[in-house]
């Protein structure tokens, strides 16, 4: 559990120092400076020759990441790091992928994933983290790369100029050496990392538009994701109408796309948790103490060879997306109520095609079963409108 | 023993009913009352406590009533629910007010009527006994009515007959119901009867239409349109199922009643009158005037005699009602107040009508020249005879009463194909079908709405009846027509259909009541004053010639006609009758309505799933389908045509387009302005204040404010209004040349959608790999998404070039209206001046001007001007320039397009050529002096809104750089701040700050421009450094990465600049952000008045969903703006109060131009000038410009010289500081800071106001 300190940045260390769990979650990284007590502050600045970073004034932090709901989780536990990195690097005897880690942090995963034989890039989006990311990488002869880059922001949707840690994937594999790989072959690369605390859902939205679209990062191939998520979302994701409560559109958008595998989970009590003020012990906030009797799991999501096999492309996959919104935007009607919406071909006679009843209700509708309507509207020859749908139904 | 009963109560009652003071109690009994409500009594009325010797014996009575009517109960709760089993046909009867339950309850109430106020123990528990044994009855009685409610619904599917007579609460009331005498012998004694209880006034008095609640606006409109559609007897109906149930009763207002009552009078059916008066006294409201105004009228048609009538006029004068008001503050047309005085006058044989106030005039200092009395005495003439001005009005005549206009499209026309006859046949055919279809379901729906009604429900049944059926299908069919491909949001939709049926419904209305005529009548003699070939006398004459139909209205004296005459003044002292005013529809009903009629287009409309299909076999297919839209987390109903009915539209390329009558300027002179509502088109209505939908305080704040205030604001918009327009026929030859073929969208003119760029590849393989087809989407998106706006803009293009063509050859004008803060606007929108550079071209004045001695300078400047080269030159040297260039501005005006192409390159080229066909055309005449002008020339403020802080402030440093002070070169204040901030940056250098020293060589003009623009209208510092960011980027050799730390550096320094030089301007906006914060904070939104008088508001509060319309397609959810209970906006008030105030003061100057410049005289003989604006750019003709140029320095400087600053103080304190001060110690404090900050107005600097009259650059 101990952890060599001296090359660690300065507010990684408190944390580190104090954390005992298995996790470790920082508040965001400036709201922690501010808070710290000036007697720590100097006291562990001496045995640490770095400059204090600079404020960076560009990118001030935003209102929202102030909240204490906000950590960042890190993992700190070496044992869990070791098997972490079994999990994601697989049987020794495969020709190891390339790892990109999703904000390392301190490390202690990276570690663990170059001794178990992996060639990592670290994208970390907090600077103060870079340079001991770099030592690490500093004997392995090309091992390890560092990035500042945020994951999550690659390619960022908004348009608009592109600024650290946000990055364009084009320019971030054509650093890396990254080949594009047609759909069909294997998997070029793998991603190892955590959703953001907050935003898990847009952070899902922004993979599943890349996804369908083979944009961004998936234009280089079936990229296979590994990530921790919370347990809520994680229940919304898998849900099916088996379990038609938590059943929405990103479940079926990213079922249809991807297999989902569980590859491990762990529970949230046994982390410490940390915000802005410090640890936190004993609190009586609701939404912690939630969170705390929460699991995270760890799930790998590959995409789908077949997923573009039939009439579902590259072309039409915002047509099935609307689709989707359209028929979970009023999920207690019936599918065909919804299709006179969407399509002006006969809506029964497309029911019928895919063996539904007339009354079939949306939630009662598989993943597969959405797909296969789908395919069934697009391919059908005989019409030449199959969709009301056009551009202007969404602001993409 | 019932019978004993009732007399003796109802004369026990009689005796109770002198007011009493006891409000609570008796509210508090009214809640016993329980849902069954005719028990309530006035029993615990504290005079009847002393009524002793009855006590007893209406002791033992009571309970042996009690006990009787338990026993009946019984019996009947199950005998009558065994007969309505059985016998159906009795059911109605129960409705009707007078069936079942009314005995038993006469009973129940002569008991407890009698009934004292124990004072012995056994009493007490007598008392209590007989309390319980009430409410267990009256839950027996409960239910057995819901019991047999329940019933009756199932069973009647409605009831055949209307409910007519009311049920009333209040026992004394009913003795009214059976009268022993005549229903007019009853009417006085009604009257004189006591309202049943007090209300509270309070809560139940709402004073404006915003107060109501969205159910009481929807249930007042509702029994407004019965009304107007003779439904009365429905609207009866439902105020008499809505009073007899105390929950829905509640919602009841006086105006409801009122208006019911005004119908039945209308129709003199004294009965139902007096029934609707019983509800009155029942729901406790005491009548007002407009009551009294319809009883009278009642009685007026009637014929009563001369003693009920004078028992009533009794009654209303000890009501402390005036009888003079009933002819000045009720507003009735004059056929029914001839009524109400023909009744008056049987007991008042000497009464006359309060004598009509003179027209009051303003008297406000800086419009006293424009009222003064020894003006000119004639108004500036148009140029066309009195003749042709009619034969115009009777064109627009008909194209308002039509509400629709047919232009023919410029796009070039199809050819005749087979293809194109063939859809245009198809499209014909649907058009057939869907009209039945339409009818019929519109039938339906009003068959189904009207049971709605007969249920005792709202509905929307009388709105539908307004407009003729077929005029309601042709309207909706004229939507599905113009229905965009992509579609169209429901809301909006809704919106814009319940709006065209109102506009409709007014014009008919209008139509139907005659005033059609009368406006004809007096339009004619309006006319006299404009025409070029009549002659107007100092009181106008016409005013005694003829008959007018208000024979009995013109016996009072001439009113003295104040001269000069202007338009207004003039409209006015023909003694016209003011158009009735169609209150619009509150919102909730607009939106429902709306909504109705476009769930009916979707409903009806149909076709063959595939148009090809010869045989018509194939199935049907709606044309409209409903459509979810997702934006963010946001999700709008969106109506989407088919694509195949699209591909029809398209192929048919109908070459058509139908506008409603207002969106098209109007052809003969627009009606003068003379009220807040009345003006501008003819018989279209048209709002005085342009408003965010829904909301009403403005038009409130505009009616109320006394009418002298508004005279300035009215005169100069019916001045605007006036100005005589033509189309530049060559220009538009040329535009639409370039139109039809190809486009030009660097010249302004938009090329077709099928102009927009393809994707290299159409179609990929199906094998092509995933990413490949994502590339190619991306790239279909892009072009589809630039073929869509290009369409947008094409189509815009299409509408402004039709019309334009439409109008090619005729004299037209654009009335005019103003927004919140007095700025002003023609009211069609597609095609007028304000619009873009072609637009502009376009237009030139129908009335031409010789050009005079210096007009053809004029013009030259204004050419150079318009190219946009030489603008910081001296006058003389841009004279100069032209005449260096004068080979190309001739070749220009020759060959536009196939010579050197000179005016292309123009900041404005189009109105550049058509400058330069004007020059051309003066420089070869003989003696251009008397070449006669049509083209307008413009006069520019340079940075309007700074030019007025920096008079506000009387800046020295600001007030020269925007060109106050006089100076031989234009100044250019956005140079100016450059070298400013030049000067701070230098120091800055010097001292070692490293952003200074980067910034060396970057401080241009260009920098600064925008920021310098936009402080005016309230930039702030966030905002100003995302705009120098954004132009630094622009930079390609400014370091990059420095980009953010320079713009945090320079928009302090452009703000400190300009502290520094607009030292005055800083403070003042300050003072106002502060000042509207702070009166924001005590909850209030910001208003003030402006110098001209009128009254603003800023109508900023918090947004506040309101959802509204469920069920059918799609709820509606809409911010409902009227909402004036919301609390206000900080933010926007702060924010938006300086620039507001700027802007009102801007209008200010401008509508002051307007009205002194009518009244100028130019340099030839003919008297006025013709003024137009666009904000801070004024036209004129090419020989007025001196004299504009002259009157628009003199009323900047007038209008200046005001204590402005002060006068707005004044206000804001004498509006906003709560006096006396508030009780709370927090709200104390805050008033007192209020009250210090309003009066804390900055201090003026030490420029000289007088400066302006000689500077040359103030406008140019």
């Amino acid at each position: 559990m101990w952890i060599p300190v001296a090359g660690l940045p300065l507010q990684l260390r408190l944390s580190a120092l104090a954390g005992a769990g298995r996790f470790c979650i920082l508040g965001s990284g400036a709201a922690m400076r501010k808070h710290l007590p000036a007697r720590n502050r100097r006291g562990l600045a001496d045995s640490s020759p770095q400059l204090l970073p600079e404020p960076d004034f560009r990118n001030p932090p935003r209102k929202a990441s102030r909240s204490s709901l906000d950590f960042k989780r890190y993992v700190t536990d070496r044992r869990l790091a070791t098997t972490l990195a079994q999990i994601v690097c697989g049987k020794p005897n495969r020709p190891p992928h390339l790892l990109l880690e999703c904000n390392p942090g301190p490390g202690i995963l990276t570690e663990a994933l170059l001794e178990a034989g992996a060639t990592v890039v670290a994208l970390e989006s907090d600077k103060t983290f870079i340079p001991h990311l770099e030592s690490l990488g500093k004997n392995l002869d090309g091992k390890l790369r560092v990035i500042h880059c945020d994951f999550f922001r690659i390619d960022p949707r908004s348009g608009g100029a592109i600024k650290p840690p946000a990055m364009s994937s084009e320019g971030l594999f054509k650093n890396l050496g990254v080949e594009e790989v047609p759909w069909t072959a294997g998997v070029p690369l793998k991603v190892f990392g955590m959703f953001p605390s907050r935003g898990e859902k847009r952070a899902l939205w922004k993979l599943a538009y890349d996804l369908y679209s083979c944009s961004s990062i998936y234009k280089f191939g079936r990229i296979e994701i590994n990530m921790f998520i919370g347990e809520k979302e994680f229940q919304k994701l898998m849900a099916d109408p088996r379990n038609r409560g938590l059943y929405y559109v990103l479940s079926v958008v990213w079922q249809v796309a991807c297999e989902i595998k569980v590859l491990h989970m762990e529970p949230w009590s046994s982390f410490d948790v940390y915000t802005r003020s410090g640890r936190l012990e004993n609190t009586k906030r609701k939404e912690v103490l939630e969170l705390l009797q929460q699991n995270l799991y760890l799930i790998q999501m590959t995409p789908r060879r077949n997923l573009f096999a039939n009439s579902l492309t590259p072309m039409n996959y915002n047509i099935f997306f609307h689709l989707l919104k359209h028929c979970f935007g009023k999920r207690s009607a019936t599918v065909i109520d919804h299709l006179r919406s969407l399509t002006p071909l006969d809506a029964a006679d497309i029911l019928m095609q895919i063996g539904k009843k007339e009354d079939e209700k949306v939630v009662n509708m598989y993943p597969e079963d959405f797909k296969r309507l789908f395919e069934t509207i697009e391919s059908s020859e005989d019409c030449t409108y199959k969709w009301l749908y056009d551009d202007t139904l969404e602001d993409v | 023993m019932s019978v004993l009963c009732w007399g003796r109560g109802a004369a026990g009652l009689r005796r109770a009913l002198q007011p009493c003071g006891c409000p609570g109690l008796l509210a508090k009994e009214g809640i016993l009352g329980g849902v069954c409500g005719p028990r309530r009594s006035s029993s615990a009325s504290p005079q009847e406590q002393d009524q002793d010797r009855r006590k007893d014996w209406g002791h033992v009575e009571l309970l042996e009533v009690l006990q009787a009517r338990v026993r009946q109960l019984q019996a009947e709760s199950v005998s009558e629910v065994v007969v309505n089993r059985v016998d159906v046909a009795r059911l109605p009867e129960r409705g009707s007010g007078d069936g079942g339950p009314q005995p038993p309850r006469k009973v129940q109430r002569g008991a407890t009527g009698a009934s004292p106020v124990p004072r012995s123990g056994w009493a007490q528990r007598l008392e209590k006994d007989k309390r319980i044994q009430r409410m267990h009855m009256q839950q027996l009685e409960v239910n057995l009515q819901m019991q047999v409610q329940s019933q009756s619904e199932e069973l009647k599917v409605w009831p055949k007959h209307l409910q007519v007579e009311p049920r009333l609460l209040s026992k004394q009331l009913a003795v009214f119901l059976a009268p022993e005498s005549s229903w007019e012998e009853q009417l006085p004694r009604v009257l004189q009867e006591a309202p049943r209880k007090l209300r509270l006034t309070v809560g139940r008095a709402p004073s404006t239409q915003a107060q109501l609640s969205g159910q009481q606006q929807k249930l007042l409109a509702f029994f407004k349109c019965c009304l107007l559609t003779n439904h009365l007897p429905l609207a009866h109906h439902l105020l008499v199922t809505h009073h007899s149930q105390q929950r829905k009763q509640k919602l009841l207002t006086l105006d409801m009643y009122n208006t019911v009552m005004l119908g039945w009078a209308r129709q003199g059916a004294f009965r139902e009158l007096v029934y609707v008066l019983l509800m009155v006294k029942d729901a406790g409201l005491t009548p007002d005037l407009l009551s009294y105004a319809a009883i009278l009228q009642c009685m007026g048609r009637r014929g009563q005699d001369a003693g009920t009538i004078e028992r009533c006029l009794k009654q209303m004068s000890q009501e402390g009602l005036k009888l003079q008001a009933l002819f000045t503050a009720v507003p009735l047309s004059e056929e029914e107040q001839a009524t109400v005085l023909k009744a008056v006058h049987k007991v008042k044989p000497t009464f006359s009508l309060p004598p009509r106030p003179p027209p009051a005039v303003n008297t406000s200092k800086l419009l006293r020249a424009v009222y003064a009395k020894d003006g000119p005495v004639s108004y500036p003439k148009l140029h066309l005879p009195l003749k042709t001005l009619q034969s115009l009005f009777e064109k627009q005549l008909c194209v308002e009463l039509a509400s629709k206009v047919c232009v023919v499209s410029v796009e070039k026309p199809a050819l005749p194909s087979k293809e194109v006859t063939h859809a245009r046949k198809t499209l014909q055919t649907l058009r057939d079908h869907w009209e039945k279809a339409l009818c019929r379901v519109l039938q339906e729906t009003k068959n189904h709405l009207e049971v709605e009604v007969h249920k005792g429900r709202f509905s929307l049944y009388p709105f539908l009846c307004l407009l003729d059926e077929r005029e309601v299908v042709q309207m909706l069919l004229q939507v599905l027509q113009a229905l965009p491909a992509q579609g169209e949001s429901f809301t909006t939709l809704a919106r814009e259909l319940s709006a065209r049926t109102f506009s409709r419904h007014v014009v008919q209305r209008r139509r139907l009541s005659g005033q059609v005529q009368a406006l004809e009548t007096y339009y004619r003699k309006y006319l006299h004053l404009l025409a070029s070939d009549t002659k107007v006398r100092r009181a106008p004459p016409l005013l005694l010639a003829g008959a007018s139909p208000d024979a009995q209205l013109s016996d009072h004296p001439v009113p003295q006609v104040p001269n000069p005459c202007l338009p207004r003044q003039y409209w006015e002292a023909l003694g016209a009758p003011e158009a009735l005013r169609e209150q619009p529809w509150p919102l909730p009903v607009q939106m429902e309505l709306g909504k109705q009629l476009a769930e009916m287009l979707v409903q009806a409309t149909r076709m063959p799933s595939s148009l090809d299909n010869r045989h018509g076999s194939s199935r049907l297919v709606p044309v409209l389908y409903h459509v979810y839209s997702f934006r963010n987390v946001q999700q709008i109903g969106i109506l989407k045509p088919h694509p195949a009915y699209v591909q029809l539209l398209e192929t048919a390329a109908e070459p058509t387009l139908t506008f409603e009558a207002v969106d098209v300027p109007m052809l003969c002179p627009p009606l003068p302005w003379t009220s807040p509502h009345t003006g501008a088109f003819l018989l279209s209505p048209t709002k005085l204040m342009r408003t965010v939908e829904g909301a009403t305080q403005h038009q409130e704040l505009l009616e109320t404010c006394p009418p002298t205030a508004l005279h300035g604001a009215l005169d100069a918009l019916t001045q605007l209004g006036n100005c005589a327009w033509r189309v530049n026929g060559r220009v538009l030859d040329l535009v639409l040349q370039l139109f039809q073929a190809k486009g030009c969208p660097k010249l302004g003119v938009p090329a077709p959608a099928s102009e927009a760029p393809q994707p290299a590849e159409a179609h990929v393989p199906q094998s092509a790999a995933p990413a490949r087809k994502a590339e190619l989407r991306r790239e279909l998106a892009r072009c589809q998404k630039l073929a869509r706006e290009m369409h947008s803009l094409r189509a815009e293009a299409l509408y402004r070039l039709s019309l334009a063509q439409h109008l090619r050859g005729r004299v037209f004008w654009l009335p005019h209206n103003m927004d919140f803060r007095g700025r002003t606007y023609p009211c069609p929108p597609h095609f007028n001046h304000l619009g873009s550079d072609v637009a502009r071209a376009l237009l030139e004045f129908a009335q031409g001007r010789p050009l005079g001695p210096h007009g053809l300078d004029w013009l030259k400047i204004h050419l150079v001007n318009l190219t946009g080269f030489k603008k910081r030159e001296p006058l003389r040297k841009r004279l100069a320039f032209a005449e260096e260039v004068m080979d190309d501005i001739l070749d220009s005006a020759d060959q536009p397009m196939t010579g050197r192409k000179w005016w292309m390159g123009a900041e404005e080229p189009w109105q550049t050529l058509a400058c330069c066909m004007e020059v051309a055309n003066a420089v070869r005449c003989s003696d251009p002096a008397a070449y006669v002008s049509h083209l307008p020339v413009h006069q520019d403020g340079s940075c309007n809104g700074l030019q007025h802080y920096a008079a506000l402030g009387r800046d020295s440093v600001g007030a020269a750089s925007v060109n106050l002070e006089p100076s031989d070169v234009p100044q250019d204040v956005y140079s100016g701040v450059a070298a400013q901030v030049e000067v701070f940056r230098r120091q800055d250098a010097q001292r070692g700050t490293r952003v200074a020293q980067m910034l060396e060589g970057f401080i241009t003009r260009k920098v600064v421009k925008q920021t310098v623009m936009t402080v005016v209208y309230g930039v702030t510092r966030y905002g100003g450094r995302l705009q120098i960011e954004k132009r630094l980027r622009e930079l390609t050799d400014f370091p990059q990465e420095f980009v953010w730390e320079a713009s945090h550096y320079l928009v302090r320094q452009v703000f400190k600049s300009l502290q520094e030089m607009f030292s005055g301007t800083r403070a003042i906006q300050h003072w106002l952000t502060e000042s509207a914060r702070l009166i924001s904070h005590m909850g209030s939104v910001v208003e003030w008045v402006t110098p001209l008088g009128i009254p603003i508001i800023q109508p900023y509060r918090l947004e506040h969903k309101v959802k509204q319309v469920r069920g059918g397609i799609q709820s509606i959810t809409y911010i409902h703006n009227g909402d004036i209970s919301q609390k206000p906006n900080t933010r926007k008030q702060k924010n938006g109060f300086p620039p507001n105030f700027i802007h009102s003061l801007d209008s200010s100057h401008m509508m002051l131009t307007a009205l002194h410049c009518y009244r100028s005289r130019p340099l030839c003989r003919r008297k006025g000038l013709t003024f137009v604006s666009v904000h801070d750019c004024y036209w004129t003709h090419a020989a007025d410009v001196a004299v504009m140029n002259q009157v628009c320095r003199e009323q900047f400087v007038c209008l200046h010289s005001e204590p402005i600053l002060e006068d707005l103080s004044r206000f804001l304190v004498s509006r906003f500081c709560p006096n006396p001060t508030p009780r709370k110690i927090s709200q104390c404090w805050e008033a007192s800071q209020l009250k210090e900050t309003l009066q804390a107005v900055p201090k003026p600097g030490a420029f000289d106001l007088e400066r302006v009259k000689h500077s040359t650059y103030f406008f140019s």
